[in-house]
């Protein structure tokens, strides 16, 4: 399959799933053309179901997912290295610490921007972190660091809920930890929205450079390609993107590794062509996973980090197995 | 291990017999002088038929949120957080303990020969009755557990001419599944008494969100006033526009500690609900 093949099939992928996510719900109500119904009654019940509920929830994983499978190809090709996500390296957990900070000390009711705001700071400050503990030591002690960082942020995420005053925040522990779009409204996602539009930007537009990178720092620079500038594009870019995002529906992990894989195969290995296809893999996993959590016939919603763990961890595997046998 | 097993628990228990320090265990010799709760329901009944100066501590749930009468008391009383250690320190001569008071310090205060009442839960009025009865012949308070009943009993007689002839159909929703009281709570009792019926307590859906909540269609919605202005995730869902928009005026908040906790004054509580209840049937509920 070619590459514009690939991107007509995601696109495709991805637009099927946004009407399927649009028809799932937990009790059944799916056509939309109850929205246009006789019945006064059930046109407006229809009306807040489908226009209040699942249709922010549906741009919600179209715009994290996006923003998880962009940030992950951008991450990899900046570092060169095939396991950096914003996952794995810490930003997640980070926005995740940031936003949990934000809400439970009462700074989110009274001003609601300083949600997203304190998720980008949370993301920034990790990736800062993991990049200055893991820079120039190689692919796994930048892995490792992301550990670190991540490990520290979530044993903070769950300090800031333990110490929170009201005691409900520690049964809200796994939302954070495993992310979720339930019950998500306008208000929390257009909050966000100019954020995460912001951070797809800067992302989108790293890939001349990241192609140049991929030759070697030295090859890059002669080819006019301001190397820290890059770095910053790139590192601003995934904490708007990630860390508004984060701030709405906790740390979502693996598609950010995962959507990058899937399609090099098929995109070419050059950082910028992976991108884009990286975009709508990381939407359409995001997308279906979602879709998955209200349809599975469990007492309790399953949380989208349990779906996305559930495939991602395996690939996980696969890639450090991967790399031992081409290591030396 | 069987071996360090049993030195340990001769250790403890030899700690607690020092603690003990060979004083007079009180029984039915006579009424209790001192008397500590590690129950937040008991907290209630001691408040309720005790001066203050004979409890000796509430747990520190106590403090946080329930009848405000009660609330005010429990600001001037010490707290615990049922522990052994602070049943020790305390030194009380009776301890009213729950079901769900920490196993290990129920088990460590019968083998130091405390002086412990258990109480269960209740669900229903007869419990309400037959537990503050029961604490209140252990405390010697037997008259005034009396009084409360015969008010309690009253406030159940007058709800019959106050409550909505046609019951209103009611859920209670704080925005997460496990804030949605289902059959046999107290809640459904409270709720019945002031002419209500929850929706909830027929139909249990696996597990809820607020689309479901609105497929369920109650009349009116309850939500807990615990944690007001302790923000959490839950409040966003708790509130949701598409609930805002719909349950406009038809959105009743309740103390969880008065609807999870039986004791008489409760039927205050039905009482003023019923009056609620009236209120957004005159207003005019679809």
């Amino acid at each position: 399959m070619s590459r514009r093949g690939l991107l007509l099939l995601l696109g495709t992928t991805v637009a099927l799933l946004c009407l399927l996510s649009l028809m799932a719900g937990r009790t059944g109500l799916a056509a939309p053309a109850l929205l246009f119904d006789a019945d006064p009654e059930t046109q407006q019940l229809a009306r807040l179901i489908f226009l209040e509920l699942r249709l922010p929830r549906m741009l919600l994983g179209l715009l994290v997912g996006a923003s998880l499978g962009l940030c992950g190809a951008v991450l990899q090709g900046l570092t060169r290295n095939p396991l950096a996500e914003p996952g794995l390296l810490g930003v997640s957990s980070g926005a995740a610490l940031g936003a949990v900070i934000a809400i439970y000390s009462g700074a989110g009711a009274a001003l609601p921007l300083a949600v997203p705001v304190a998720g980008l700071a949370g993301a920034l400050v990790a990736s800062l972190l993991t990049l200055a503990l893991g820079s120039g030591g190689g692919l796994l002690v930048l892995v490792l660091a992301g550990a670190a960082v991540s490990a520290l942020m979530v044993t903070g995420t769950a300090l800031a809920l333990n110490l929170a005053p009201n005691p409900y925040a520690v049964w809200e522990i796994s939302q954070w930890l495993l992310g979720s779009l339930t019950d998500r409204s306008w208000q929390q996602l257009l909050l966000a929205l100019p954020f995460m539009l912001a951070g797809l930007a800067l992302l989108a537009t790293c890939g001349r450079g990241l192609n140049a990178l991929s030759l070697g720092e030295l090859t890059a620079a002669s080819l006019g390609v301001d190397i820290r500038r890059l770095r910053w594009q790139a590192l601003a870019g995934t904490a708007l993107a990630i860390g508004a995002a984060t701030a709405v529906t906790g740390a979502i992990g693996f598609i950010g590794l995962l959507a990058p894989h899937l399609v090099r195969a098929t995109s070419g290995h050059e950082p910028a062509r992976v991108l884009l296809p990286s975009a709508l893999m990381g939407a359409a996993l995001l997308l279906a996973a979602d879709i998955a959590t209200r349809l599975m016939p469990f007492a309790q919603e399953l949380k989208l980090g349990v779906l996305t763990g559930l495939i991602g961890a395996p690939f996980f595997i696969l890639l450090v197995l991967r790399m031992k046998r081409e290591a030396p | 291990m069987p071996a360090r097993r049993y030195i340990h628990s001769l250790l403890l228990t030899s700690l607690f017999a020092l603690a003990a320090g060979g004083r007079a265990v009180a029984g039915d010799a006579g009424p209790p002088l001192r008397v500590m709760s590690l129950n937040v329901c008991n907290d209630q009944l001691l408040m309720l038929l005790l001066p203050p100066e004979r409890i000796t501590s509430v747990t520190w749930l106590s403090r946080v949120e329930g009848d405000p009468d009660l609330l005010a008391i429990a600001q001037r009383l010490p707290v615990n957080h049922g522990s052994a250690e602070e049943v020790l320190a305390a030194r009380p001569d009776l301890v009213v303990a729950g079901r769900f008071t920490t196993g290990t310090t129920r088990r460590l205060l019968r083998r130091a020969g405390i002086p412990m009442m258990e109480i269960d839960p209740v669900m229903d009025w007869e419990g309400i009755r037959r537990v503050t009865r029961e604490v209140a012949h252990r405390v010697g308070a037997v008259e005034r557990g009396e009084e409360l009943i015969a008010a309690m009993d009253a406030d159940l007689a007058a709800l019959a001419t106050e409550r909505p002839a046609v019951p209103v159909r009611v859920m209670g929703w704080g925005g997460a599944s496990e804030d949605v009281p289902a059959a046999d709570t107290l809640f459904n009792t409270l709720l019945e008494a002031a002419g209500g019926v929850n929706v909830a307590s027929s139909v249990q859906p696996r597990g809820y969100d607020v689309e479901q909540v609105l497929r369920m269609a109650p009349e009116v919605l309850m939500r807990g006033s615990a944690y007001t202005g302790r923000p959490a995730l839950r409040d966003a869902a708790a509130l949701h526009p598409a609930l805002r928009q719909r349950y406009a005026g038809r959105i009743l908040t309740y103390p969880e500690g008065v609807y999870g906790c039986g004791s008489p004054p409760a039927s205050r509580w039905a009482r003023r609900l019923a009056q609620a209840l009236r209120e957004v049937r005159a207003a005019g509920s679809p």
